[in-house]
């Protein structure tokens, strides 16, 4: 597990500055919420009547005046989009940053088996998000606990564990771009979420497209819609393991036939 | 030097799309050799090498590296082998002593003793990170993670550019070392003059093809020679291969003031494999 170990130590400080900037921004947002109660329980109603764009935030479901519609709507939106660029950004650089960086000729002359190579830098990809969205729903629930606010225990745990597989969907599909690049994929790895984010928000909107929730993994992990539900619809969770066990098979094809150039 | 090659490449053709790599390339290594792999930029010499470490497949022939195939057992291969890249990068941010202690501990091997034998000889600073390194000192660490294991195969890419003569000189010694300890040596470089100091055996490769192998020694023994001459008054000097006597039959009627005929420099041997198409007189 050296390689493991190794890819962990990387990507510490990333991990570190990802969990203070999303984790800590939402608990602030938390933590504001008993001075923006009165406001937002004024204008909650107009947030909830403002149609489409209400259907697409979710605020249609979940009331802004209560801490739990907030976290739902606000919060949700925040830690979902935050962890998946955090996500996508691991995923799609943690196979081309060696031959980016020409470490490849380093890194790869090891007797280590490439299929192991990639095991193990997938589990240290996997970790960092396990690790992520734990430490980021710490924060939330220690915020939920000094607001002295229900915080719903089994809707909360479903939804993190939604958001937890939502990010390592995101971070695995940028993982398979990652195998089949030379070059650092910054871009790429910001574009996917946001792509994915815009395509849940159009597929509530334009019934036309409703079936693209199919393909995003924003849909199943929704907020509100875990919360106003209590489940997360298994069918879409098995769409998702479907596409991670598939993306990261076809990693593994390309990787151990890779010519390594740089 | 044992009749065992280390080294067993057969009509290895190797294709970037539709770009040449290597074209039916064949090469042996033996046994405890030290062999200089010459070539210009692009001539294949790092594809090659690549394709004996398993980095990189290849279309058409066979590579047998310490006696075992680099497609079946490339694992087994890199255990054996210490590589030095031409571009001796690491991960910016790591300590130099964290990168070598990686290396040994990713081989599940304790080098400690050899690795500090080694930075020691090279002088290497283990306190610096990676991104304070210039490309020499960069290669030294290099030198150390190839070195630290005690392999029996050493294969290096242009190991010294980069490297102040003295580290030239040092990481040689090394190199002889492990030599005279029964480790085999590749590598591949521009400087000629290091080859005929250090490699008993040399190969040139030129656009993907192998243009000769045989010893340091028969590589510099031809017919080609180095001439100085003062002819009608002016001063001459170039480097001739073939018949003598067609040579002198061409000075017939000019005035010869001096002449000198020497055995050339290596390096104008060497550049005359280079050159395409050039094999009757340069």
């Amino acid at each position: 597990m050296t390689l493991f170990r190794h890819e962990m130590k990387m990507n510490l400080k990333s991990l570190l500055v990802w969990t203070i900037c999303v984790g800590g921004l939402c608990f602030g947002c938390i933590l504001l919420y008993t001075s923006l109660e009165d406001s937002l329980q004024d204008i909650a109603d107009v947030y909830s009547n403002m149609g489409a764009m209400s259907t697409a935030l979710g605020m249609d479901k979940m009331s802004l005046a209560t801490l739990t519609g907030f976290y739902a709507t606000e919060i949700g939106m925040m830690h979902g989009l935050g962890g998946a660029m955090f996500a996508a950004i691991l995923g799609a650089g943690i196979v081309s940053k060696e031959e980016a960086g020409h470490t490849a000729e380093f890194l790869y002359v090891f007797p280590v088996k490439r299929t192991k190579i990639l095991w193990q830098k997938y589990l240290a990809m996997a970790s960092n998000i396990l690790l992520f969205n734990i430490i980021c729903a710490a924060f939330y629930v220690l915020g939920f606990l000094w607001m002295k606010e229900d915080m719903q225990g089994k809707e909360m745990l479903l939804y993190h564990f939604a958001q937890a597989f939502m990010h390592l969907e995101i971070g695995t599909v940028c993982f398979l771009i990652s195998v089949f690049s030379k070059r650092s994929l910054i871009g790429a790895g910001l574009g996917v979420p946001v792509i994915l984010f815009a395509a849940d928000l159009m597929c509530r909107i334009i019934p036309a497209i409703e079936k693209v929730k199919y393909v995003t993994p924003f849909y199943y992990a929704n907020a509100a819609d875990i919360f106003t539900s209590g489940k997360v619809e298994l069918e879409m969770i098995c769409i998702g393991v479907f596409i991670v066990v598939a993306a990261f098979i076809m990693a593994w094809i390309k990787f151990i036939r890779k010519d390594i150039t740089a | 030097m044992s009749d065992k090659y280390c080294i067993k490449i057969e009509n290895l053709t190797k294709l970037y799309g539709k770009n040449r790599g290597v074209t039916d390339l064949t090469l042996g290594v033996k046994d405890g050799d030290i062999f200089g792999f010459l070539g210009p930029n692009g001539a294949g010499k790092s594809t090659t090498i690549r394709c004996m470490l398993g980095l990189i497949g290849y279309q058409q022939g066979s590579v047998e590296i310490l006696g075992m195939d680099v497609k079946k057992q490339q694992v087994e291969i890199l255990r054996q082998v210490g590589y030095m890249p031409s571009e001796a990068m690491f991960y910016p941010s790591m300590k130099v002593k964290d990168v070598i202690r990686f290396a040994a501990d990713v081989r599940k091997m304790d080098c400690a003793k050899e690795a500090a034998m080694l930075c020691k000889c090279l002088e290497v600073d283990t306190e610096k990170r990676i991104e304070e390194l210039s490309l020499g000192n960069r290669k030294k660490v290099s030198i150390v993670c190839a070195m630290q294991h005690k392999p029996k195969l050493f294969i290096f890419d242009e190991p010294t550019s980069g490297l102040d003569p003295l580290m030239q000189a040092e990481f040689f010694k090394l190199v002889l070392k492990y030599n005279e300890q029964g480790a085999s040596c590749f590598l591949s470089s521009h400087v000629l003059s290091e080859i005929r100091k250090y490699c008993h055996h040399a190969a040139i490769i030129r656009e993907g093809r192998l243009v000769c192998t045989d010893t340091v020694e028969n590589l510099a023994r031809t017919n080609t020679k180095h001439i100085r001459i003062i002819k009608d008054g002016r001063e001459e000097e170039f480097v001739y291969q073939g018949d003598l006597n067609k040579l002198f039959e061409s000075f017939i009627g000019h005035d010869i003031a001096d002449i000198v005929i020497e055995e050339p420099q290596l390096d104008e041997i060497f550049m005359h494999y280079y050159e395409e198409g050039n094999h009757d007189a340069v």
